[in-house]
């Protein structure tokens, strides 16, 4: 992966190269979370060893070993990470999203706390981020059972597009919004 | 500050919104609930800007094709908006579209609502929400989202200093305590709260509503409007426009302690008849006869067959119902409680005549059980409504009550508590104006 | 909106009802205003006379500066004793308007300005500063001209806020005027950022004639070793500095620029909030796109109704 962190700083006034270069780096990322985490979604329904009529998340209880497989971390670049940890009956995504500077770490932060905020409705949306990661999902196997489980890819996927997307137009609308109150209330004095 | 800033009291109703600041015996405003935006782009809610999304996967635009339209556009859409009266005025012209944030009670709409919100305490009330407290009201049965919600767009969008949410019935019964007639300051109750569209009656038991015993009429100040406007039409009267209809249900309705003897008693006085005159734009005036919907108006609490035929049980039995549904050990506090809330208690002798035809019902059932129980003796049982001068904004009264009380502080969340345990923080509260507090 | 008003719509439209004739009630209210500002409007002694106080933070500073002349010459015979707690009292008497309709409406105006007319004094004094030094300036060149000149004015502070301060200085080619800013939140402090790079670039980029504006995070060389003036040590605190040039302050312009500026920390602080707002809505409409997404994952319910050609309807088996 060609290391192409320093060309990312997130406005897109240097334009087309680094849109070529994030484009190459983008699609063999995805491509590598989406097959990566297929894989790991292999999920049977396992009974508790340690406690009697349990059934938890395994990657959550942390109480055996031998039911845990490799973590594993997909990393674009040193900004942009994703970690998979398997277990026999849970999966746990956690995504660090690219912060290239405090606009975008602020807003980062507003927004993963928003959806954080509503994560009954998510369902698979953990309530606190693995630390060192900006937002985690847990999925279960009674989540694959009752959803389909490529579509749940889909939507990991989907969801790292779309938040990139996002930040970066919120930088943008804050910056556009700067100036257009910058200059309304200049103009007076015109 | 040598000065203490006074607490910002906003009770935001499904038709008004009252605002105002504490310590103050009335709201400083009060306009609808309503929020006009740009239409076109505004048909999707909040800030319609957000560019449509790429035809090209967005992988490989890497979301810079679909940012630049943004920049392009600036994106003040959001600021171009209005809300109470001149959302009406401004609705009215082209361009702009009305919609109201809150239903039945209940905040719908969060992007109008914060934005609503964000213009009342910059361009109205004038305030640096740093620098105040706030007390909000909530419909009883609110859910604990909302109240989330509420408290993430306070802290999160204004950083205001400290929030408390309460229950607008135990506001109303805390603006009761300016009445003579509330002996002691208690906070158990039934309150009537009977605004623009329904009326609600909700037990109150020290401070805590008891959610499962609340009912609603869909009897309320509208509906006596549409009866006052078909009683008018009906006598073939020159204007029977809503706001006529409005204006004599305002100036000359009151409850009359019996409707045959009333009617007897309009055909002995004729005095009684009164008349109206509007004065229409154009300076032309016609005048209106005023007759028996004097006091047939509010009777359809009382004799709703009058008036509806889906609906046919009368207030003072709803309330009576709602205390006896209510647990037993409080039903005493609640019958000695009544209050009254909101525009359409307003008539004159209501709060009378509630009161004797509760106490008829439950004197009834006095005598009925004396006599099951072969002789047995009851102690009798206090009925008392009490209606008040603060009655009409009874909620936004009580709050600016409770919000100048010198405690009132250390009952709110503040910005700190709230950045430290997050929104689940205002799921609690302690109770203001509760036992002990004061 | 945009720019906020400069009056107070309260005080404005309660007096706009009373002087229209409405039917006299008393009135008793206690409202604020940015800045920690309180007005009282009440009716003490009968219901046709309202009595307007106003508590003001920087008051003794205003003094300080001319508030008393500048006041006087606004309000001459409505002023009236002193609300004990407060600063500066106004009495309107009803039965005692102005007759004509024009005249009381600009005394509506007047008085709900009040706020911002106790602020101007010392923009007033300054701008009139810079108007004697630069008759003084005209007379030197630029080399012989004597030290006092090249230094300005004394600089005036108005401390308006707890923790924040306007200050004035004026000089023979300019007024230069700074607000000292504080953040309480991460949030704000980072946007604040953003937007005030903006009103340094607006002037290179867009509007030529307006006052030049600096920011920066350290204390301005203007204010140091000025009396009672703190440098902040860890630098939380932003200087933000408007250069108004003579074409600012010539006379007819000079109202509307005190009030336009004036405005300028709660119009920064409404719109680092209006755009929170604006991004929370953001927010959701991506949230539910999200929740779209998920539920996609779901399958369709297999029970599904159907309809016969007779309306009725009946469930299909899985």
């Amino acid at each position: 992966m060609p290391p192409d962190g320093k060309i990312e700083d997130g406005i897109q006034k240097t334009a087309t190269r680094a849109n070529i270069f994030r484009s190459q780096s983008l699609r063999p990322y995805l491509l590598c979370v989406r097959s990566s985490l297929t894989a790991a979604l292999s999920l049977s329904n396992f009974a508790s060893q340690a406690t009697e009529r349990h059934n938890v998340p395994e990657i959550e209880a942390q109480t055996s070993p031998e039911l845990l497989l490799n973590p594993l971390t997909i990393s674009r670049n040193e900004n942009e990470r994703v970690l998979i940890e398997p277990s026999v009956n849970s999966v746990r995504v956690s995504i660090k999203i690219k912060q290239a500077d405090e606009i975008e770490n602020i807003l980062v932060h507003k927004f993963t706390r928003f959806l954080t905020q509503r994560a009954e409705n998510f369902e698979i949306l953990r309530r606190k981020a693995v630390k060192g990661y900006d937002i985690s999902f847990l999925i279960t196997n009674f989540h694959t059972e009752e959803m389909l489980k490529h579509k749940l890819v889909d939507f990991v996927i989907q969801f790292m597009e779309d938040v990139d997307k996002e930040i970066s137009e919120m930088k943008l609308f804050l910056n556009a919004r700067a100036r257009f109150v910058a200059e309304s209330f200049l103009t007076p004095f015109d | 500050m040598a000065l203490q800033t006074p607490a910002v009291v906003m009770d935001n109703g499904t038709g008004f919104s009252k605002l105002g600041f504490a310590g103050n015996d009335a709201p400083s405003f009060v306009f609808p609930t309503a929020i006009a935006t740009k239409s076109g782009v505004g048909s999707a809610a909040g800030g319609g800007v957000r560019p449509a999304v790429a035809s090209k996967p967005s992988y490989l635009t890497g979301g810079a094709g679909s940012g630049g339209s943004l920049a392009g556009k600036r994106g003040t859409e959001d600021l171009d908006f209005f809300i109470g009266d001149e959302a009406l005025a401004a609705a009215s012209g082209p361009g702009y579209g009305i919609h109201y944030p809150v239903r039945h009670g209940q905040v719908e709409n969060w992007d109008h609502m914060e934005r609503f919100w964000s213009n009342s305490i910059f361009k109205y009330l004038r305030v640096e929400p740093e620098d105040h407290y706030f007390l909000l009201t909530e419909p009883p049965l609110n859910p604990p989202e909302n109240r989330e919600n509420t408290a993430e767009i306070m802290f999160e969008s204004f950083n205001c200093a400290g929030l408390y949410i309460a229950v607008q019935a135990v506001l109303a019964l805390a603006a009761s305590w300016t009445s003579h007639k509330a002996a002691d300051q208690s906070l158990t109750g039934v309150v009537i709260d009977s605004g623009d569209g329904v009326t609600h009656v909700i037990p109150v038991a020290e401070g805590y509503v008891i959610g499962s015993s609340i009912k609603s009429i869909p009897i309320a100040g509208r509906d006596i409007t549409y009866f006052v406007q078909s009683l008018l039409r009906d006598r073939g009267e020159p204007d029977s426009s809503l706001k006529t209809a409005e204006r004599v249900k305002e100036e000359y309705c009151y409850v009359c302690p019996d409707m045959v003897k009333e009617f007897a008693r309009f055909d002995r006085e004729p005095d009684r008849f009164l008349k109206h005159t509007v004065t229409s734009p154009n300076g032309r005036s016609v005048t209106v006869d005023v007759g028996y919907e004097r006091f047939l108006a509010p009777e359809i609490f009382f004799n709703p067959e009058i008036y509806s035929s889906d609906f046919l049980t009368p207030l003072p039995t709803v309330v009576d119902g709602v205390i006896q549904s209510s647990p037993i050990d409080v039903r005493r506090g609640l019958y000695k409680n009544i209050v009254l809330s909101g525009g359409s208690t307003l008539y004159k002798d209501f709060g009378r005549r509630l009161q004797r035809d509760i106490k008829q019902l439950v004197d009834a059932r006095i005598r009925a059980s004396e006599l099951r129980s072969g002789g047995a003796r009851s102690g009798g049982l206090e009925v008392q409504v009490i209606s008040h001068k603060r009655q009409r904004h009874g909620p936004w009264f009580g709050g600016s009550l409770l919000g100048s009380t010198p405690e009132f502080r250390s009952y709110c969340h503040t910005k700190a508590d709230y950045d430290e345990y997050g929104p689940s923080i205002v799921r609690r509260f302690a109770l203001l104006g509760g036992p002990g507090s004061t | 909106m945009l720019l906020l008003d400069y009056q107070n719509v309260l005080i404005q439209s309660l007096l706009t009802e009373r002087f229209s004739g409405a039917p006299p009630t008393s009135i008793d209210q206690v409202v604020s205003d940015f800045d920690g500002v309180t007005f009282h409007i009440s009716t003490p002694e009968s219901k046709n006379k309202i009595r307007i106080s106003m508590g003001i933070k920087c008051f003794k500073d205003l003094l300080q500066y001319g508030a008393d002349q500048q006041l006087q010459k606004e309000y001459g015979s409505y002023i009236t004793d002193i609300e004990p707690g407060y600063d500066f009292t106004l009495l309107v008497d009803l039965d005692n308007l102005p007759p004509s309709a024009e005249e009381r409406e600009s005394l509506v105006k007047s008085i709900s300005l009040l706020k911002r007319n106790a602020m101007a004094a010392p923009f007033e004094r300054a701008f009139d500063e810079h108007a004697e030094m630069a008759k003084e300036a005209s007379k030197y060149s630029s080399e012989t001209a004597p030290q006092g000149i090249k230094e300005g004015g004394e600089v005036m502070a108005i401390h308006y806020r707890e923790q924040e301060a306007i200050y004035i200085k004026a000089s023979h080619d300019r007024v230069t005027v700074i607000f000292s800013t504080i953040f309480t939140d991460e949030t704000d402090r980072i946007f604040g950022k953003v937007f005030l790079q903006e009103f340094v670039d607006a002037r290179r980029r867009a509007i030529q004639n307006a006052p030049q504006v600096l920011f920066r995070n350290e204390a301005p060389l203007e204010l140091q070793g000025i009396p009672g003036f703190r440098a902040s040590a860890k630098g939380e605190i932003g200087y933000i500095t408007f250069v108004l040039f003579p074409r600012h302050i010539t006379q007819q312009r000079r109202t509307d620029s005190i009030s336009h500026i004036q405005t300028f920390r709660d119009y920064f602080h409404y719109h680092i909030k209006a755009s929170k707002a604006y991004i929370h809505s953001r927010m959701r409409r991506r949230t539910a796109d999200f929740l779209q997404v998920l539920n996609r994952a779901r399958p369709e319910s297999e029970e599904k109704e159907r309809k016969t050609a007779s309306g009725r309807t009946f469930r299909v088996q899985g």
